[in-house]
């Protein structure tokens, strides 16, 4: 480590630096910006709204559901494409990425279309789901999974395959090697999958819109109650609700990542 | 082995995986617990125009305060949710900013009853204070300005902007002017209201949502009126409930009044109440053509309609003695005419042709009204002073020059109050021939045979009259759009009368 490098790397690191900084300062920003268009009052009086508070809570429960199946989908699914090789993985793969480029429009319009369909309206007989709270965790999942199943598959793709053959080696089968060695090991990939999954539910907007339409009190979910007091000239509420939102994804995210940390993820 | 792993006594995944199945019912069982409360009362399902949010929420409210039944609120684009219905066929009612939405929507059997509700202008929004001086369109135009439109095809403020300048010849320089193009109205007024652009063709009514908007109105924007509208949709199971409400919304007295607070210009609304109760006369040729339909629409709105039938010159006697119909559904246009005073001008509904009914096989060869006049015939008429088929046989024996050829020749045995009456007579066979509506003898073919008259004035048409009095014209008006829906129309045509324009002298 002489001088000469560690100035070297000093321009290395401010580059960086940079980079990092001029994002942080976009971000921070747009939160500065907004906190203009509003005040702690009308903070308060959103969060005393029997609506917001309403939306509130189900965005936090629809998310949170959302999240686990997402991982629980996407645990099996990135294993699959990680461990295995198959004809047509290609397009399995491509298919998995369909919700992540699709308009989000597009994915409830396709969720209300498939709905109407005779199998879909086979599952409405028994179990309602159009513009009702489960096409809110469906449209959620829909586009999270993706997102889930890519984190699990990277995860997967990094994790040693070592462990996992050893025990086959020690004569466990493949389904006891996942189960005790491999997915223990994934427990930092799952968490993260399963953050990135709540993260992208909560911000949810497009397809929740028209598949389960912005009913107040009943499918209005917190970016639902965000366009409509925008749609209605409401700008102060509509950002004291947007910096709601971002308060609340913080302190999720923070403290799950603070959690997994302690277990060692 | 599995089943151990799951008992999680070894390092394995079981511990999180019955851990996140838990947390998962838990958070399901939240949200199930959440719905129930609120099942148990009435509710309707409303498709909202998102920009329509802060009237209908309050009238929605005091609703669900006064009657206990909930209206859950969808909100949207009216385009969006048109799709939205269009596709899923839920919901009760559907409230669109522009009334060629809710016209669609009848079109395409999608929706029936549409109530208007307020009318919106197009105007420039601007700023508060108008920092920018725009007075008038060619200020609009400048390089300074930052002009925003909505985009004509997404928005009905665009599309009504557009046919306004069109036809003053300012479109083309708006659209190279403008800076940016919206897909909705509330994301241009945002936009004023942020700073990001200086004007906004937009709507009077969304100026008066925002504090921090003025209008500028326009003589080239001027006549460019829309109303807002809901309608009871056709997916509706419970159209009752639904129209009861949208009596309601359209109120003078209490859904308007929401509107009018937040700067509407509301359109002549009814007068509320539950269920009105409504006197309609009608004269008793209309019995049978009307009644069914009456009781249907009675069912459906969930009110009261009174109906007395009679013959229309009684009618008439009552209403100048002071009875104060909200309806009246006159034999003819003469009754209507003696008492126009009281009400907007009819509508003419249906009409009905005179006819001479002879004996079966038609042995005194009857053909004309001059052949009434041939030595040894009986003949009944209907009395001139009791009934508009009276007057009608008088005013056509007239034109034809044959009433004092008829007085001579002491043919008439007959007059009687009503059409029915001579038909009967008819078919005891007491008598030759008689002069009735067509309707009148839609019964007795079997027995009677029938001569068309083919003198233009030789019928009886049938208007529709609202009173000036009357606090239910809408409903009332409903009524009428009931009474010429082809249900209705088919019951007229079975009792032969003609439909609105009148029959053709030839046919049949």
């Amino acid at each position: 480590m002489n001088p000469a490098n560690d100035s070297r790397d000093r321009g290395f690191l401010f580059s960086l630096t940079l980079f990092a900084g001029l994002y942080i300062a976009l971000i921070v920003g747009m939160l500065l910006a907004d906190a203009t268009y509003t005040t702690p009052a009308d903070l308060f009086k959103a969060l005393e709204s029997p609506e917001i508070r309403a939306a509130a809570k189900l965005s936090l429960i629809t998310s949170t559901i959302t999240a686990l199946l997402s991982v629980w989908f996407a645990i099996p699914i990135g294993y699959l494409l990680s461990r295995t090789n198959f004809p047509g993985k290609a397009l399995i793969d491509g298919i998995l990425d369909i919700p992540i480029v699709l308009p989000p429009m597009v994915v409830g319009l396709s969720l209300l279309i498939l709905f109407q369909t005779a199998f879909g309206q086979a599952i409405e007989e028994v179990f309602p789901v159009t513009y009702r709270v489960p096409s809110i965790i469906l449209a959620q999942f829909a586009v999270a999974c993706a997102f889930a199943v890519r984190t699990m598959r990277v995860t997967f793709d990094q994790l040693p395959q070592r462990p996992e053959q050893v025990a086959l080696t020690l004569g466990a089968t493949r389904a006891q090697a996942f189960w005790r060695v491999t997915l223990p090991q994934a427990g930092g990939g799952a968490l993260s999958a399963g953050l990135l999954a709540w993260a992208r539910a909560l911000g949810e907007f497009g397809p929740i819109l028209v598949f389960s339409g912005a009913t107040r009190m009943k499918t209005e979910v917190l970016p639902t109650t965000v366009w409509l007091e925008l749609s209605t000239g409401n700008l102060e509420a509509a950002v004291a609700v947007s910096l709601l939102m971002v308060f609340a994804a913080i302190a999720v995210l923070v403290t799950a990542r603070a959690l997994g940390a302690r277990k060692g993820w | 082995m599995p089943t151990r792993s799951r008992l999680g006594r070894t390092h394995g995944a079981a511990p999180y995986i019955l851990g996140s199945l838990a947390l998962l019912l838990a958070l399901v069982f939240a949200l199930s617990y959440d719905r129930e409360d609120r099942a148990a009362a009435g509710q309707l399902m409303l498709y909202c125009a998102v920009g329509l949010k802060p009237p209908v929420e309050a009238a929605a409210r005091e609703y669900e305060e006064r009657y206990g039944v909930h209206i859950d609120i969808t909100y949207g684009g009216s385009g969006t949710l048109f799709g939205n219905l269009k596709l899923s066929r839920q919901g009760d009612l559907y409230l669109a900013a522009d009334e060629s939405y809710s016209d669609l929507a009848v079109e395409q059997d999608l929706a029936r009853e549409v109530f208007e509700l307020a009318t919106m202008r197009p105007v420039v929004g601007v700023r508060r204070g108008n920092p920018r001086g725009i007075a008038t369109i060619s200020d609009l135009l400048g390089p300074a300005i930052r002009l925003g439109y909505a985009n004509p095809d997404t928005a009905a403020i665009g599309r009504v902007s557009r046919a306004a300048l069109k036809q003053s010849g300012h479109w083309q320089a708006i659209t190279r002017a403008a800076l940016v193009t919206k897909p909705n109205v509330m994301d241009l007024a945002t936009d004023i209201e942020i700073g990001s652009i200086d004007a906004g063709l937009i709507w009077d009514s969304t100026v008066r949502q925002y504090d921090a908007l003025d209008a500028v109105e326009l003589p080239e924007l001027e006549g460019e009126a829309k109303q807002v509208t809901v309608c009871v949709l056709e997916s509706s199971a419970q159209p009752t409930a639904a129209l009861r409400f949208c009596r309601f919304l359209a109120a003078r007295d209490a859904g308007l009044l929401h509107f009018e607070r937040k700067g509407y210009n509301t359109v002549a609304g009814d007068c509320w109440e539950e269920r009105p109760e409504l006197l309609l006369f009608c004269g008793g040729m209309l019995n049978a053509a009307i009644d069914e339909t009456v009781g249907a629409f009675e069912t459906r709105e969930g009110i009261s309609v009174t109906r007395v039938y009679n013959g229309c010159g009684l009618l008439v006697s009552q209403m100048k003695a002071g009875a104060s119909p909200d309806a009246y559904f006159s034999c003819d246009q003469a009754f209507l005419d003696q008492v126009s005073e009281r009400f907007h001008p009819g509508t003419t509904v249906s009409s009905n042709r005179m006819v001479i009914l002879v004996r079966k096989g038609n042995p005194s060869a009857i053909s004309e009204l001059a052949d009434l006049c041939e030595p040894g015939l009986t003949v009944g008429f209907a009395h001139p002073e009791k009934s508009a088929l009276g007057v009608l046989t008088q005013r056509i024996m007239k034109e034809a020059g044959l009433t004092e050829r008829f007085a001579a020749s002491g043919n008439l045995m007959l007059d009687s109050a009503t059409g029915d009456f001579l038909v009967n007579q008819m078919r005891t066979g007491s008598l030759d021939a008689v002069i009735v509506y067509r309707s009148n003898a839609a019964n007795a073919l079997a027995d009677v045979d029938l001569v068309l008259l083919d003198a233009p004035s030789a019928q009886a048409t049938q208007p529709f009259a609202i009173a000036h009095s009357t606090n239910h014209a809408r409903t009332l008006a409903r009524l009428l759009d009931a009474l010429t829906e082809p249900d209705s129309r088919q019951r007229f045509d079975a009792l032969g009368f003609g439909w609105e324009e009148p029959l053709p002298a030839d046919s049949e």
